[in-house]
């Protein structure tokens, strides 16, 4: 059996590690458009973007694919997925030819039609030149003006403060990750930002970005003019699908079933590029670290015949300054927040229930009721909220009995 | 030359919990599970957290920070992003003490 791998991210580097660690020995081939072999990217907006690490994080380390025997092709683009064929063809014109194919292409930083989008000094975030470049701009800097307040913002401004730059944020909501996180849970990213010494200006938009030969200046809609010597945009991703052609049904990403495989035999789809079946939450594309590394475990296990779904309750976390923030579930909409610890101190665990049903836990500063919620959320259980606020109730005794067990 | 080094009183890690202590230059988790202890390098390999904050899932113990997943038995990485296994050592319990016994090479 020959297995194509599209995208030299994490979830395709996890995906290659896991067939060889679950014992496929045919045709492995890892297909990458950056240069560099798969690396994790969550230090790229935090300890490398410091100068705190300076090399990239492999994955594996390079000599791995070789002693793996995976043919590693880097910095080369699939143009396309020809389904009948079973073959992807590469730019140049390339073919290789799949029994089963896994479309792990990610996702790339939006760019909304934002006059002055392209002057030299600003800039976006996801691949590690970015990184690089950022953080060059930033060693002659002082003041730094980001637009978007994200994960990715909020990462980025706690860097850029450790670095001694003034920052300012724009942001079109009323609190950091308001869509995600609510208003209240985004008052105290907010608050934590607040009292690092960042200038946050909410429900505003970047209207254009200003300067002669290079940044000086983001103008906003409500009329600010906010200087600056770079400016980084936050906007969140979109996914990378062009490789589906019309061969594969896209719809905000790759649309997979539970058990991550399209429509098409053979061809599956995982990571930030992929619109998952989730059993628990239903149609979702979720862009985390934890869960790339699980589908590319899962999805080897599903081309080796197993056709699981995968049903994890997905888990991130987000370091900003020396507070760590850790989210797992998702939920668009909840009708009952029970929190256990305090808000205002921000050292806190707050659990997200929709009709009774935990959905989410956020926690802030409180290492282990995130990832402790996860059989519980992946369970749709309906824990009882006097527990659930109690910090001395622990809540693995709630969780439901292991298959087998 | 290895010896073996009191780390603890008889019953300091209650059972299904982890704890870690101080031996020479590096920190060793002593996981108690139903009854039997295992002892483990308490740093992830992948940056550097503290296993000993992390849960107990059978004979897997989960890293708090990243979900680094290693097997306690063996310290074999089982998932996730470490890269590397952790260090394994013998642990008993006997004359109301925990003992570690410490390598040859350290």
């Amino acid at each position: 059996m020959d297995v194509v791998v599209v995208g030299g991210g994490l979830a395709g580097a996890s995906t290659v590690g896991a067939l060889r660690e679950q014992g496929f020995d045919g045709r492995l081939t890892l297909i990458g458009g950056e240069t560099l072999p798969p690396y994790e990217r969550p230090p790229l907006s935090k300890e490398y973007l410091r100068g705190e690490v300076t090399e990239p994080h492999l994955v594996y380390p390079e000599s791995w694919y070789a002693e793996q025997e995976v043919d590693l092709r880097l910095g080369i683009r699939a143009r396309r997925l020809l389904a009948r064929d079973r073959v992807v063809e590469l730019e140049g014109g390339a073919r290789v030819p799949f029994d089963a194919a896994v479309v792990a292409t990610g996702s790339r930083p939006r760019r909304p039609p934002i006059p002055g989008l392209d002057l030299e000094g600003v800039f976006d975030l996801r691949i590690h030149g970015d990184a690089d470049r950022i953080r060059a701009a930033a060693a002659g800097a002082s003041r730094a003006v980001l637009v978007g307040m994200g994960f990715i913002g909020a990462e980025v401004a706690a860097s850029f403060r450790h670095l001694g730059l003034d920052v300012t944020v724009v942001e079109p909501f009323s609190v950091p990750l308001e869509r995600v996180l609510g208003p209240v849970l985004g008052g105290a990213i907010a608050s934590l930002h607040r009292d690092h010494g960042v200038e946050m200006v909410f429900g505003d938009l970047a209207e254009r970005f200003e300067g002669a030969s290079r940044f000086e200046a983001l103008v906003t809609r409500g009329g600010r003019r906010i200087e600056g010597d770079l400016a980084v945009l936050g906007v969140g991703v979109e996914p990378a699908t062009e490789l589906a052609g019309d061969e594969l049904a896209v719809e905000n990403g790759v649309v997979v079933d539970a058990a991550l495989r399209t429509a098409v035999p053979g061809v599956f789809a995982i990571g930030d590029v992929a619109r998952h079946d989730h059993p628990v939450f239903g149609p979702v594309r979720v862009e985390h670290f934890d869960k790339a590394i699980k589908q590319g475990e899962a999805v080897a296990r599903n081309i080796l015949g197993a056709e699981e779904p995968f049903a994890d309750a997905m888990w991130f976390w987000s370091d900003q300054y020396d507070a760590q923030i850790q989210m797992t579930g998702y939920a668009t909409e909840w009708d009952d927040t029970v929190v256990r610890g305090s808000i205002e101190e921000r050292r806190f665990a707050a659990f997200l229930l929709q009709g009774g049903v935990l959905r989410s836990t956020v926690t802030m500063d409180w290492k282990s009721d995130a990832r402790r919620s996860m059989p519980l959320i992946a369970a749709e259980a309906r824990p009882e909220r006097h527990l659930l606020a109690d910090p001395g109730f622990d809540l693995r005794t709630l969780h439901p009995p292991k298959e087998g067990a | 030359m290895s010896e073996w080094v009191k780390v603890a009183d008889a019953g300091d890690v209650a059972e299904g919990e982890i704890n870690a202590y101080t031996v020479g230059n590096r920190t060793i988790a002593v996981a108690n599970l139903d009854g039997d202890l295992q002892a483990f390098d308490d740093t992830c390999t992948h940056q550097g957290c503290s296993l000993s904050e992390g849960d107990l899932d059978g004979t897997i113990v989960e890293c708090p920070c990243h979900g680094g997943r290693y097997d306690v038995m063996t310290g074999e990485v089982v998932g996730g992003p470490p890269p590397e296994s952790v260090d394994v050592f013998d642990v008993v319990e006997e004359d109301g003490e925990i003992r570690i016994r410490t390598r040859d090479d350290e």
